[in-house]
């Protein structure tokens, strides 16, 4: 019950915000919430994962200043060309529940340096490696940390 | 202060934009233009959003602004993986550095 009013409440907000305050739609608005609510429910149920907000500030760190130094670096690849490559696949053997945080895992390492998502399949992740000499395990492993802390699961 | 910030910022966005395009030209294979896109032009987009909500005049509308940088991330992450999902089962191999 609790987490249905927070969800209701952060798309009551979601919608202020798309208003710019204005209090004219809320009749749009509330059918906006009460549909956004309904399909996060179905699609998200409210028993499986739950984010900790404690945990979200440092989570949002971690986050901009890698997805910062990813694209100072694809943007540097770009600027020197094919011969900056040495690209190839890694498997990666995560330590995340499968769900939620396996999935964002997938996600966020596509905007993090030098990793894209290929393929995530029985707690495995192919990804994509701009150049395989740097420490791709290593920077994928402390994401996975990272996410773990997040949603409050041992990894 | 801020206004400089606010003007400099979409510029510095403009430039990552460029870069992820020049990747998108450049790099060899869907993978590789893959995370030009992606990561080059988020950040790109971060940097336009970030100075355009300094310039804006009410808080509602800067964190609206701001708004679009986690939605667009999260679409374009998505669609990444969804895009390099499909060739990998389409068996487009990952170009590589020996090869031809």
């Amino acid at each position: 019950m609790m987490q249905l009013l927070e969800r209701v409440l952060s798309f009551a907000g979601l919608w202020w915000l798309l208003a710019e305050g204005h209090r004219d739609g809320w009749l749009l608005g509330g059918v906006a919430v009460v549909a956004a609510t309904w399909s996060s429910v179905k699609l998200w149920p409210p028993r499986a994962y739950r984010v900790r907000l404690t945990a979200l500030p440092g989570f949002l760190a971690f986050f901009v200043v890698n997805s910062v130094r990813g694209g100072l670096q694809v943007a540097a690849m770009a600027l020197r060309g094919r011969r900056a490559l040495t690209p190839g696949l890694i498997d990666l053997a995560l330590i995340l529940p499968d769900g939620a945080p396996q999935i964002l895992l997938t996600y966020t390492l596509g905007l993090m340096p030098g990793t894209v998502g290929v393929e995530l399949a029985d707690g495995r992740l192919r990804v994509h490696a701009l150049d395989v000499r740097l420490p791709v395990a290593a920077e994928a492993r402390a994401l996975e940390l990272r996410i773990a802390a997040l949603f409050g699961v041992g990894a | 202060m801020i206004d400089a910030i606010g003007t400099l910022l979409p510029i510095v966005g403009a430039l990552f934009y460029a870069a992820g395009t020049l990747g998108l030209l450049r790099f060899p294979d869907v993978y590789s233009r893959l995370h030009a896109l992606a990561k080059a032009d988020n950040l790109g987009l971060g940097c336009v959003l970030l100075g355009l909500a300094l310039q804006a005049e009410d808080l509602a509308v800067s964190l609206k602004l701001l708004l679009i940088w986690p939605l667009a991330l999260a679409a374009s992450s998505a669609v990444s993986y969804a895009i390099a999902r499909r060739a990998a089962h389409l068996g487009v191999k990952p170009w590589r550095r020996d090869s031809p």
